[in-house]
């Protein structure tokens, strides 16, 4: 059944249509919650919180989105305050070009693997490199480069400027590739 | 040699800037050239895409058991 009649439907509280309209997001909910904070327990309860939160609102959301979109604010919304009530402030906020950019890079000849397949170090080091970046950073690297998103719309679901959207991510861009690399030298 | 004319720095930062654009803007010629040119830049920016390919490659599969508890927990059980 099309999305958009699930969703009129759902309004209406209709239970099977609600519970497929979890059902058709959970993965993508799942994973991306996971992906912004790194631990599969904070994964879950987010995407529970995430389903709540679609459930109780549903009613307001209007079809001028994607209602995808609308998912991924709230996981963002989430897991920003579970990173503020963790209250670690160690992140790193990769605002000096410099440092991001220097020369010591582009010397580095090491050939990256092509596959993360099976490659367990490859997997931690990825974890490792994403938890240090701060969690505005990270939201904006994976809802363009990895879920795909437009920049229009990620900055929509993050709430940034469009150019805002545009530096953080070719900062996190940089500072995860210089990570990864870094890590892989050892 | 337009080689000398444009540096690895400029480069770098140009890749992290213009992956989603693709080099095919008329100011990417100068970059192009040197990337051509260039093996550090050119692993550089191989290293670019493939750090954001791990991060789309590592996906986690839902445990069936968290797709139970989370139909309980919205009451959507059937
Ligand atoms: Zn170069």
């Amino acid at each position: 059944m099309q999305e958009s009649i699930l969703i009129e439907k759902g309004k209406n509280g209709d239970r099977k249509a609600l519970s497929e309209l979890v059902k058709l997001h959970e993965n993508t909910v799942y994973n991306f919650a996971f992906k912004i904070c790194r631990d599969k327990d904070k994964a879950e309860n987010t995407m529970q919180e995430t389903f709540l939160s679609m459930l109780k609102s549903l009613h307001t959301f209007d079809g001028n989105s994607k209602l995808s979109t609308w998912l991924y604010r709230i996981v963002v919304n989430h897991c920003l305050m579970l990173a503020r009530k963790s209250g670690n402030n160690e992140f790193v906020e990769p605002e000096n070009e410099d440092e991001l950019y220097d020369n010591k890079y582009f010397s580095d000849s090491r050939m990256l693997p092509d596959k993360i397949a099976e490659n367990n170090e490859l997997r931690v080091i990825l974890d490792k490199s994403i938890s240090k970046l701060s969690p505005e950073y990270r939201a904006v690297f994976l809802l363009r480069d990895v879920e795909e998103l437009s920049t229009e719309e990620t900055a929509k679901v993050t709430g940034l400027s469009v150019p805002a959207v545009k530096s953080r991510l070719h900062r996190a861009r940089a500072f995860l590739r210089n990570e990864i690399s870094e890590a892989l030298k050892k | 040699m337009n080689f000398a004319k444009i540096d690895c720095h400029s480069v770098m930062k140009h890749i992290c800037e213009s992956l989603d654009e693709g080099l095919n803007s008329e100011k990417c010629k100068e970059i192009k050239k040197h990337l051509d040119e260039c093996e550090g830049c050119q692993n550089y920016f191989d290293s670019v895409e493939k750090t954001i390919e791990f991060y789309k490659q590592y996906e986690i599969k839902l445990p069936e058991e968290c797709h139970k508890k989370l139909m309980v927990y919205l009451n959507l059980e059937d």
